[in-house]
């Protein structure tokens, strides 16, 4: 049994595994953010990091956590569907692994996703009161407005 | 009684801004907070807005030390996108320009050490040898800092006489074993401050997932040249220093042996750099629609980006960088806990820290 069979069998899924872009991705759409963490303490691997994407319209949020197993990228991916604020969520993994902690709050400050089970210090890359913004609009805003130019704009 | 002590976010030991609340008894710090993010840029929202042609010259903007492994690593992921494949002679130009930087990152930090353990002839030792890696990035490049060496398919620019290189080479690890590392090893002054000092167990850079020369320094046997080789390391003879101790001392000495190991590959590569060309293609090429990762080995650590792209789109829809300090600053957290304070600016520099790379 190979080493990714065994993962599989570990948080107990029947997904497939496929090689694209450099990262060989587990498919399956029931699996558990923390499940998954389990599984990957247990073989030992290390945690990188969470991909965040903010789909368009109001599809949601994609994430993808990727682990390293000797050497090999391994990713995972979980969809948050829906735009509104109780959809924008997933359970924490910090307890299970403290290389997250700064991630996680990273996500939570730039896409407004909210990790269940853990607190947040305040805030990680920016000062202000306001968790949970996404800095996405503050960096390239779709519309301009005056004195500042649009993503299109810039884009030109 | 415990009291605060704030370290930063200006303070004469930190060269970008970050800040440090330490918690102390007496002399002894307690515990410690990290606060970064004073110069957040959004750049890779940023990037969102930018052809494939300006998200590299922006990218190579994240860092001002490993500039050349940003786009390496942005590159190589564009290159899964496009299909793309570096003819064999950029994959060593992109081994040489890459162990350059390690040897200028490497010796830059070396200097800065000496300098917070009050060490200052060696300071002026470390940066007068980082000049002449400087002048070797110069004379390959044109530039400095800033390289603009990588493209999508290869590289923008050839090296004619790899061969002269080489006493350069030679010269700087010459220096390096005759007068740096042993100074750094032996002598009394470097010792007192880095023996014992700023431990990182091995236990505790396993949970919070270090990279690079600090996990390495604390036992821990990673590198992506060896472990996931891209470019040309897969023809590289080289070692992976390891030291045990998880100290101050250990971290310099990784990255001293480092630098050695740095010149060996670094002989190899410009001795049998093979001919031909130095870029793949006629500049023309399309993205097909997906998301690439590219990881590469900067002189901190891990570098991952994450690149996301839509067919026939000039502009990438997503991309995310994962630097090797924002995974190692949390750690400083546990190494300057029971340090004197007045360690704590040579503990943090331990870490070889960029804020550049982490304020993004």
């Amino acid at each position: 049994m190979s080493t990714l069979e065994t993962i599989s069998e570990t948080h107990n899924s029947t997904g497939t595994w496929t090689e694209e872009g450099g990262v060989f991705w587990h498919n399956d759409p029931g699996l558990n953010v923390r499940e998954v963490a389990k599984a990957m303490n247990a073989v030992g691997a290390r945690f990188i990091t969470i991909t965040a994407y903010q789909l368009p319209k109001d599809e949601g949020f994609r994430l993808e956590y990727h682990w390293d197993l000797a050497g090999r990228l391994l990713g995972f991916v979980f969809a948050l569907p829906g735009n509104s604020v109780e959809s924008g969520k997933v359970e924490s993994i910090y307890d299970l692994c403290e290389a997250v902690d700064w991630i996680e709050r990273e996500v939570h400050e730039g896409f407004g996703i909210d990790f269940k089970g853990r607190e947040y210090e305040p805030l990680l890359l920016r000062t202000g009161d306001l968790p949970g913004v996404n800095t996405r609009d503050a960096a390239a805003p779709a519309k301009s407005s005056p004195g500042l130019p649009g993503r299109e704009e810039v884009a030109r | 009684m415990s009291y605060k002590i704030p370290m930063g976010p200006y303070h004469p030991a930190l060269e970008e801004p970050y800040k440090l609340d330490m918690i102390c008894d007496g002399e002894t710090v307690c515990d410690a907070k990290l606060h970064i993010g004073f110069n957040f840029r959004g750049i890779e929202h940023l990037a969102e807005t930018r052809n494939y042609i300006q998200v590299i010259a922006l990218m190579e903007r994240v860092c001002g030390i490993c500039s050349f492994i940003h786009t390496l690593t942005l590159c190589q992921a564009m290159e899964k996108l496009t299909g793309l494949e570096p003819p064999p002679r950029a994959q060593y130009i992109r081994v040489i320009m890459a162990e350059l930087e390690r040897l200028h990152s490497h010796v830059l930090w070396a200097g800065i050490a000496a300098k917070l353990m009050g060490f200052k002839t060696m300071f002026m030792t470390c940066f007068e040898l980082r000049e002449k890696v400087m002048d070797v990035l110069q004379a390959i490049s044109g530039n400095r800092v800033n390289y603009s060496m990588n493209r999508v398919g290869g590289v923008n620019r050839d090296i004619d006489d790899p061969l002269s290189l080489i006493p350069v080479i030679d010269a700087l690890e010459r220096e390096m074993a005759r007068t740096v590392i042993p100074i750094f090893t032996s002598s009394r002054t470097a010792l007192s401050r880095c023996a014992g000092i700023g431990v990182l167990t091995h236990e505790k850079a396993i949970s919070c997932g270090v990279v690079g020369p600090v996990a390495r320094a604390s036992g821990v046997r990673q590198d992506l040249r060896r472990d996931a080789p891209y470019a040309a390391y897969q023809e590289m003879q080289f070692e992976v220093p390891v030291q045990p101790g998880g100290d101050v001392k250990a971290r310099l000495l990784v990255r001293a042996l480092e630098i050695l190991e740095s010149c060996k590959i670094l002989r190899q590569a410009l001795t049998r750099i093979p001919a031909g060309e130095h870029f793949a293609g006629d500049g023309k090429f399309n993205f097909i629609s997906g998301t690439a990762t590219a990881r590469v080995e900067a002189p901190r650590g891990e570098v991952m980006y994450s690149v996301s792209w839509k067919e026939h789109a000039r502009n990438p829809s997503r991309v995310h960088v994962r630097t090797p300090t924002f995974v190692n600053m949390p750690a400083v957290r546990y190494m300057v806990m029971g340090a004197r304070l007045a360690d704590a600016p040579l503990i943090q520099a331990s870490i070889d820290p960029c804020y550049s790379c982490t304020d993004r």
